[in-house]
């Protein structure tokens, strides 16, 4: 059902932005999410083959950090590689992202769940959690995707990392800058169509959402809502 | 009348189809789709493209590939472009440079005559006493001199970067960067090959390598097929690579980008840059190089002038000899500086074609047509040794004269990354040494220049570079190498008449070079910088060699002995807008950000934070302020205060470790309360403030200001890598919207919308931190008071903020609640004698001379800055501050930093100052000297129009010094 963002109040920083585009929300876990941007369905579908941007930031997502952060999450049936910078995949659709050898974030999936994410976030607490500490990234970040074969051409003009598919494979994490924020970048294929997450300042989203949709304008690139992004699978 | 281009396949560059007009000097011409600006005004008979520097000489093309300074003009409002690379384009406005009055008719022409009393360095001569004449030469001298007219209404363009990876980087696509972009990307590289030019194939596409006049073609046809087919090499043409860089970093210009290029390994094959012949009028429009007359004929189908005599230092004299000729060009005459050429098929089909070699001469002076905008003959006269010819001369007839002199290498970017290039000193070969690894040079950069010797390096630095980028390759990569031709001699003869020129830029004669080397300037650095040799636009690419042999031949040291000046990045021309790119200016907004633009707040930057600094019309910025605080004072306001810093502290050893990061005691600080940080570096000087609040045993939530929290936060970081404490800290800024609401009116509003928080003043005590809900919204809230009335702080999650400012609102509407801005918070915090770090602060106050010395315990061990504290206090104080305030009949109004002065003495200045609605009066604060800061003592501070206007040392804080409204 479509609805306002202003009907909640968890609102992503951008819902003006996306209203403007002429974005249909609804509602998963508890906010507004853009899921149409009001034109054609096909043409949005083939916009995220080739270079869309889409505002997650209304999914669930949460971290943790400290030095007792690995041994906490996995007893909460988490599992992670040690190896810092890379992705792992969790049976209900949660992609643990390790940031450090003390820290975390986790990613929930595109339909809005993520048993994990709700587990761990009810679990703990500053008595039980010795030495792991909650990190509220969905506050601290807005969550995008850009998607399509023009990705790497885009981050190209905004990011010094080099993100061509021979340099950072799936499952790489990048905590790098991008035009001149800092972010977490995140490396996936959704069915062969490169699909980037990127992870910055909550307080700075509105204004990388513009500098993306410019650098984006030399690849005719677009916002896009989730269903679209879901049209990838 | 424009002339008939020549038939295809000449003009390879130009579309036939397609005519485009412009206009060079207010006159309208028009060119072919292709042309250049230099290559469409040839070829409609104009062959004056700017005046020279100094001397204002007509000038016309030179290199016809934008190397030189002759073809620099205006296009609109932009200076200095290169009128033979720059494409016509309809409507585009082409001007002259260097002139007053018209390019055909330059006041300053005159200056010609007199060269005598403008030798090199009489500026610094002749203009520096008496010292006040300097501004009036200066005035003069920026008049008569300039490269084109800087306009300050330049419009602004849309230019940017992308950064670039390549394993293997080719710069330049002549023969031998064709040949090892191949080879590189055989072995499986993927590869970048960059040329300058529209298109592939460097001196293959305008140059002769053989009698025929086939070979070029050929060898370029089946390299440039291979290279457009082969899937791992990708072409980048019309691009500069304007540096090197440590591990072969690279910058790219094309178009309006600059590409930012990391390259595994690097072959430059940039070629080389062919050398004019130095003699008496060597710079009139229509002497050009050997390969610049090609270029029109090739590149744009352009017969370059009627009768020729083309001069030859090798082999490609003749080639051009013979493309003339091809062209419908009458050859008067090869003019051969070499005694004894060798004979080969060039030299034959010359002599087949019944064209006379004069060999073992050289051109002594060319003869200006009427106006010197063109040649009508030169007079050609036998070599006796390279420094003299003989007396006699024969005279030919010609309007074009075409130079193949020797070659200097393109090795700019060979020498930024610490190559090396010796020249023979028998000839003008030269060798490249030095080179790091991960670079090549191939081709005629490396002093190469036989087609077949060419190809062979070419592919050889591919296969190395391939090599050193990762991958594997098969086959050797030394070059098989046939023997090359001999360079050879390079005559410099002085004339009587000078107008010989060295360097076209400055406008250089021998006898300048030859005048400074007398004076003393010998070494090559010196030269160069008195005279301005190779100083110019160009750079020296036609200058330094000569300047090096000139001064070679005065010291009796050998080429290398006398060395060569540096070349530093940026080779060519670059653009501030390339350098500046787009522009990435974050800026960050609050949750509540578009509800103070609907409510009209005039937004101020606060680091990269906006703010509101005051709502509504801002002709009436001061009534709207007063107003604002006023309401805070008397009812209810609300200021967004998300922009605060905010940190988390967790973990068993939080509490020590504040301790240790602020002067106050925390250790025993009750869960629920919340408590004053001041934070002093090493120096003991007060870096940030705000509060701690305990939230558990061992968790705090602290605040800073909001451009100090990123600082506070990698301090404490720093401090707890080595203090390896059990404690964990999390920057949640941007986490956390939050609200100040304060009045006496707040308790009610906010109670309209919770109610699992007694807040009552019992319950919920000033200074006070609780957990709970605001219209179910989860918040913390502390009740601190910087603006000095009962309030509250509200802190949620960033997501829900507009939402809970909209709550407030809306639930205050009965009380009339208004928003107030930074202005008023600041108004308000001063009434209540409050510091605002780094404004009444600066880079050496400490908590003693701050009046801070409340928020510093005593009774433990240590904190940071610690032991400098106590040594100032030892040490007495320098300065205090203080508050004061004005007399009501005071003359005028001091500002912030009008200085406190006593006799002739600073002692101190203000820092804070504002009339007080509340008060009725103008107060501040301000530092003094330790002896004013009794109250009762009358201080003097200077204002802006210089008047002294006396102030009142008073008791802080201005407003409620017993505290009791902020404590209701």
């Amino acid at each position: 059902m479509t609805i306002l963002p202003q009907d909640h109040s968890r609102r992503s920083f951008l819902y003006r932005e996306l209203e403007s585009a002429g974005a249909e929300f609804e509602e998963i876990n508890g906010a507004a999410v853009a899921m149409r941007l009001g034109g054609d369905a096909a043409a949005e579908a083939a916009q995220a083959r080739s270079l869309g941007l889409c505002d997650l930031s209304g999914l669930p997502r949460t971290g943790f950090k400290g030095w007792n952060m690995a041994t906490w999450l996995t007893g909460q049936g988490a599992e992670m590689v040690t190896e810092s910078n890379i992705v792992t995949p969790q049976s209900d659709g949660t992609r643990i992202a390790r940031l450090a050898p003390g820290e975390a974030l986790l990613l929930g999936d595109d339909h809005g769940a993520s048993a994990l994410i709700e587990n761990t976030d009810a679990a703990w607490s500053m008595e039980t959690s010795d030495g792991c500490f909650q990190v509220p990234r969905a506050e601290t970040n807005f969550w995008l995707t850009l998607s399509g074969t023009h990705t790497p051409a885009l981050f190209a003009k905004i990011c010094a990392v080099d993100l061509r598919p021979e340099a950072a494979p799936p499952h790489r994490v990048v905590q790098t800058n991008v035009a001149r924020l800092n972010a977490i970048i995140i490396r996936r294929y959704i069915a062969e169509v490169p699909v980037f997450d990127l992870l910055s300042d909550v307080a700075s989203a509105v204004y990388l959402w513009r500098a993306l949709l410019d650098a984006m304008e030399e690849f005719d690139g677009k916002p896009i809502g989730l269903t679209a992004l879901r049209t990838l699978r | 009348m424009p002339m008939e281009r020549l038939k295809e396949p000449m003009g390879s560059r130009i579309d036939r189809t397609e005519r485009v007009s412009f206009r060079f000097e207010g006159q309208q011409y028009s060119g072919y789709r292709g042309d250049t600006i230099a290559s469409a005004l040839y070829a409609n008979g104009v062959t004056t493209l700017s005046r020279s520097f100094k001397y204002h000489r007509p000038r016309g093309v030179l290199s016809m590939c934008g190397q030189d300074s002759n073809a620099m003009v205006q296009i609109g409002a932009k200076p200095n472009r290169l009128a033979d690379r720059i494409l016509i384009e309809a409507d585009l406005d082409v001007m002259g440079q260097n002139y007053w009055g018209s390019l055909e008719k330059d006041r300053l022409a005159m200056l010609r005559h007199l060269g005598r009393f403008m030798p090199v360095g009489f500026y610094y001569k002749a203009f520096y006493k008496p010292r006040w004449m300097w501004p009036l030469w200066a005035k003069l001298i920026r008049r008569v001199a300039g490269l084109g007219v800087v306009s300050l209404d330049t419009p602004h363009g849309y230019y940017d970067k992308e950064y670039l990876f390549t394993d293997v980087t080719v710069i330049g696509a002549g023969p031998a960067g064709l040949a090892a972009a191949l080879e590189a990307a055989d072995a499986g590289a993927e590869v970048l090959l960059v040329d300058e030019n529209a298109e592939l194939g460097g001196a293959l596409a305008y140059a002769r390598f053989d009698g025929a006049g086939e070979a070029a073609e050929k060898t370029r046809a089946d390299l440039i097929a291979k290279v457009e087919a082969h899937a791992r090499i990708r072409v980048m043409t019309d691009a500069t690579c304007t540096g090197w860089y440590a591990d072969n970093w690279l910058p790219l210009i094309k178009d309006n980008r600059l590409y930012k290029l990391r390259a595994g390994a690097l072959v430059v094959a940039s070629g080389c840059y062919e050398q004019p012949l130095i003699f008496h009028n060597n710079d009139l429009p229509g002497i050009m190089l050997g390969s610049a007359a090609q270029r029109l004929i090739k590149l744009y189908g352009i017969k370059p002038g009627n009768r020729a005599v083309v001069a030859a230092a090798n082999q490609d004299g003749y080639g051009v000899a013979l493309d003339l000729l091809d062209a419908g060009v009458e050859v008067a005459c090869v003019v051969d500086v070499r005694a004894d050429p060798p004979e080969e098929d060039m030299s034959a089909a010359l002599m087949r074609r019944h064209v006379p070699i004069l060999a073992g001469a050289t051109l002594r002076e060319a003869v200006p047509s009427a106006g010197g905008r063109g040649v009508r003959a030169i007079k050609i006269a036998r070599l006796e040794s390279e420094t003299k010819s003989a007396a006699r001369y024969d005279s030919f007839a010609c309007d074009l004269i075409a130079m193949s002199g020797s070659y200097v290498p393109a090795a700019a970017l060979l020498h930024q990354a610490g190559g090396r290039v010796s020249f023979a000193a028998d000839n003008g070969s030269f060798s490249v040494h030095d080179l790091p690894e991960q670079l090549s040079a191939a081709g005629s950069v490396a002093g190469t220049n036989t087609l077949e010797n060419v190809l062979s390096e070419g592919a050889a630095a591919g296969r190395r570079a391939a090599g050193e980028a990762g991958f594997t390759v098969s086959g050797d990569s030394a070059a098989s190498a046939a023997p090359e031709e001999a360079p050879g001699a390079w005559p410099i003869i002085a004339h009587a008449k000078g107008k010989d020129f060295v360097d076209f830029d400055e406008d250089l004669q021998i006898h300048d070079i030859e005048n400074a080397l007398s004076e003393g300037y010998q070494h090559i650095q010196l030269l160069k910088r008195f005279t301005t040799n190779g100083m110019g636009p160009s750079q020296g690419r036609h200058a330094t060699l000569p300047a090096i042999r000139l001064a070679a031949r005065r010291t009796g040291a050998g080429l290398d002995e006398t060395g060569s000046t540096t070349s530093r990045p940026p080779i060519g021309p670059l653009t501030m807008a390339h350098l500046a790119g787009r522009s990435f200016e974050p800026v960050r907004y609050t949750a509540m950000h578009y509800r103070h633009v609907e409510l009209c707040a005039k937004m101020m930057p606060a680091g990269a934070w906006m703010r509101p600094e005051y709502y509504g019309d801002a002709r009436s910025r001061a009534d709207n302020i007063t107003a604002e605080a006023k309401n805070v004072r008397e009812n209810v306001g609300m200021i967004d205060v998300s922009t605060l810093g905010g940190l988390e502290v967790r973990g068993p050893d939080a509490a020590e470790f504040l301790n240790r990061m602020y002067t106050f005691a925390y250790l025993k600080q009750p869960v629920g309360r919340a408590r004053y940080v001041l934070m002093t570096d090493d120096a003991g000087v007060i870096v940030d403030d705000g509060v701690a609040c305990r939230l558990a045993d061992d968790h705090f939530y602290v605040t800073a200001t909001t451009s100090g929290v990123d600082g506070v936060y990698r301090t404490m970081l720093w401090y707890n890598v080595q203090w390896r404490l059990k404690v964990d800290i999390t920057h949640v800024s941007a986490s956390y919207a939050g609200v100040n609401i304060a009045g006496p009116n707040s308790r009610e509003v906010v109670e309209k919308l919770c109610d699992d928080v007694d807040l009552s003043p019992e319950a919920f005590p000033y200074m006070g931190a609780r957990r709970g809900h605001v219209a179910g919204i989860p918040a913390l809230f502390l009740r601190v008071g910087f603006v000095g009335e009962l309030g509250y702080e509200l802190h949620v999650p960033a997501s829900q903020g507009e939402a809970l400012w909209d709550a407030l609102m809306e639930a205050g509407k009965d009380a009339d609640i208004r928003p107030f801005g930074v202005e008023a918070q600041r108004l308000l915090r001063l009434e209540k004698g409050h510091i605002i770090i780094s404004q009444d602060t600066d880079g050496l106050s400490t908590p003693h001379e701050a009046d801070m010395a409340w928020a510093i315990s005593r009774k433990k061990p240590y904190y940071v800055g610690m032991r400098s504290v106590a040594i100032q206090e030892a040490g007495g104080l320098k300065r205090k501050m203080v508050g004061f305030e004005l007399a009501n009949d005071a003359a005028s109004t001091p500002k912030e930093c009008h200085l406190v002065i006593r006799g002739s003495t600073i002692t101190g200045r203000v820092t804070s100052i504002v009339r007080s609605p509340t008060l009725g009066k103008v107060i501040g604060l301000a530092y003094v000297a330790p002896d004013q800061a009794e109250l009762g003592t009358v201080i003097e501070i200077k204002t802006d129009s210089g008047q002294m206007v006396r102030a009142e040392v008073v008791k802080l804080p201005f407003y409620d010094p017993d505290g009791a409204r902020q404590e209701m």
